[in-house]
């Protein structure tokens, strides 16, 4: 099959008949088929209605659709017409409502988005949002009743590969998230990169299986945009779901005779902890040729314990395919090599600190999972701070190039110069390179430097996202600067009858592990951390909160000025 | 079910997803406050759907602050 250059070519592309297709499971739980001949046609219905609510090729569209088959039916009608859809997330559940009209407002004015599509369902929030000057002359059309009825008449647009495909807003560091530009040129690109013989190899058989949301890229354009891309029939769970009743990610692979599919990393954890004995007997995961792992560290031992776990299910844990990437690459960066056993480089912590990577057989080692190479067509290196590049096993920031990288930030200069120098993406991610394979260690700009020596905050926070009382992904370790000198701050989120147990417990951790002093710990209600939409906390927000004296610390009264 | 058998079932579940004892949790509790995370909270209110044979769309859980907001929707499901 010669590849599609655009997404739409991809679409027009597509088998007809029943037999390949989209299975959606609704919010409401019921199933929809949808094969790809009934995409194809409700999208340039969509197409059509679209058009003549005034928007021209290459005007951007909000799209505020948790329900996915009416999310992505619009999106690819807004394709079909030229259009540029910009994903938003739904609102989080059992959280205040200002913060996040803010965010949709500035995504909204950022995108210069001549109209929203959202559900009725989220009525009161477009309505608290259409209060907001920045909504102003946008309009708002509502799925799927604005889209029924017969179709008005349209021309269809000729889209081109250096057209915008999409932008995807990245949460970032702060709460003015920036729309990274996808091309279809680039979606192209890395969906067959990934998809493709030095990829996942896609055969006719397989059958992709996701809970994921698809307002971010490892959902959109791993079990959507690509998918299409290549002829890859996939059957999508609400996120919600997975979320109320996890197993029902693994009773659909069993079900379907999945054969890829890709979580975080707390995903696995999450299933292997639920998932009880009994519920063992009914599942069967021997068809999964590929578990993917990316969008946050990967950790070996919560890999190896799911594998452990599902062995009994007939899970091969050849299927792990840790991978790397981000947003600005379009997805993925670089892949392991598919159906091999993951490789786990075990290496010093305190050469750690000083970025080198020296191997260990020692019992205190960390243990770090290789992310793989870089695609055909793509180049990774690893350079020091003044931008060299640096030998195997040194650390460094990771930079990459190749055409799935983004052209920049939409209408954002500035942060384009920032993130893209001399043809490079600038990643911000620290890592290194061993026997070809790259590792990757944290952000650049998170890094713990005390005493000359550089901790990796995520391994910090994992370490006492162990204790009890503590969830992983509600510690935050960070450093600050007092009289000139950088001191270690912990902020975890636990109940307030746990709060003196753990301050001590903490400090206990910190330095048997690290052999670091801890200045401050600070425990907070849980619902404290500012969280990304995909439940990442935000480190460099936190840090400015603790340092405006705003986080809430309990049994410790706040500073008075 | 009662209100009272309600809020039994709530602290069962929640002591099982989070692994931990939830006997001094009341219903004016905040639920930000329980020790759990977001995750674990829409675990809790899958379980409850699940015993109860009810259902509760997400929009319906913005803005609920305290344990007796969250029963009180689910008994206002679970009669509708």
């Amino acid at each position: 099959m010669t590849a599609p250059h655009t997404l739409v070519e991809a679409l027009e592309g597509l088998p007809g008949g029943e037999e390949r297709g989209f299975r959606f499971h609704g919010l409401d739980r019921e199933e929809r088929y949808y094969p790809y001949a009934a995409m194809r046609d409700e999208a340039a219905r969509r197409a059509a209605f679209l058009s003549a609510a005034g928007l021209t090729k290459g005007d951007r569209v909000a799209l505020l659709l948790p329900e996915n088959h009416e999310f992505v039916l619009t999106f690819l009608g807004a394709s079909v017409g030229g259009f540029v859809p910009v994903p938003m997330y739904p609102q989080a559940t059992f959280k205040a409502i200002d913060a996040y009209i803010d965010i949709l407002a500035h995504i909204v004015e950022a995108s210069d988005a001549g109209a929203l599509v959202a559900m009725e369902s989220n009525r009161d929030v477009v309505e608290k949002l259409q209060a907001r000057p920045e909504m102003h002359g946008r309009r708002v059309l509502y799925a799927p009743g604005d889209f029924a009825g017969e179709p008005p008449s349209w021309s269809r647009p000729v889209v081109t590969p250096d057209d915008l495909c999409f932008l995807q807003f990245t949460s970032g560091s702060t709460n003015k998230p920036k729309g990274v530009q996808v091309t279809h040129a680039n979606l192209v690109a890395n969906t067959t990169s990934i998809l493709g013989p030095q990829g996942l190899a896609r055969t006719p058989e397989d059958v992709g299986v996701s809970w994921l949301p698809l307002f971010h890229d490892m959902g959109l354009i791993g079990f959507v945009l690509g998918t299409l891309v290549v002829d890859l029939p996939v059957v999508l769970m609400q996120t919600a779901h997975f979320a109320r009743m996890p197993r029902m990610w693994l009773e659909l692979i069993t079900k379907h005779r999945g054969t890829i599919t890709y979580a975080p990393n707390f995903a696995y954890q999450l299933v292997t902890k639920r998932v009880r004995d009994k519920d063992l007997e009914t599942l069967d995961l021997s068809s999964l040729r590929v578990a993917g792992c990316g969008a946050e560290p990967i950790r070996a031992k919560t890999l190896k314990a799911f594998g452990e776990r599902f062995a009994a299910a007939g899970f091969d844990s050849k299927a792990f395919l840790p991978s790397y990437g981000m947003a600005e690459s379009c997805l993925a960066i670089t892949f392991h090599q598919r159906e091999t056993p993951m490789i786990v480089d075990r290496v010093d912590p305190v050469k750690m600190q000083d970025g080198i990577a020296e191997p260990s057989e020692a019992d205190d080692a960390l243990e770090i999972v290789s992310c793989g190479v870089p695609f055909p067509d793509h180049d990774v290196r690893v350079v020091n701070d003044r931008g060299e590049d640096v030998p195997e096993r040194r650390v460094g920031q990771i930079l990459a190039r190749g055409p799935s990288v983004t052209t920049g930030y939409f209408r954002n200069e500035e942060a384009t110069a920032d993130a893209i120098r001399d043809g490079w993406l600038h990643t911000g991610d620290l890592g290194y390179r061993a026997g070809g394979n790259l590792y990757i260690c944290g952000r650049v700009k998170d890094l713990i430097i005390i005493k000359g020596a550089n901790h990796y905050p995520q391994d910090l926070e994992w370490a006492i996202g162990e204790l009890e009382g503590v969830r992983r992904g509600n510690v935050c370790a960070f450093s600050v600067v007092r009289d000139g000198t950088e001191e270690l701050v912990i902020l975890a989120e636990a109940n307030r009858a746990d709060a003196p147990r753990l301050r001590q417990q903490i400090a206990k951790v910190v330095y048997s592990d690290f052999g670091l002093q801890v200045a401050d710990v600070v425990i907070s209600p849980v619902g404290t951390l500012p969280k990304t939409s995909s439940g990442k906390h935000q480190r460099r927000k936190t840090k400015l909160l603790y340092e405006r004296g705003e986080l809430p610390n309990h049994g410790i009264a706040p500073a008075q000025d | 079910m009662t209100r009272p058998e309600l809020f039994e079932m709530f602290q069962r579940m929640a002591t099982e997803i989070a692994e931990k004892d939830f006997s001094d949790v009341t219903e004016d509790s905040n639920i930000q406050e329980l020790g759990l995370d977001s995750l674990s909270t829409l675990e809790l209110v899958g379980a409850m759907e699940r015993e109860l044979g009810v259902q509760i769309p997400d929009e319906q859980l913005v803005g609920i602050q305290t344990v007796s907001q969250l029963l009180e929707l689910v008994e206002k499901r679970m009669s509708a």
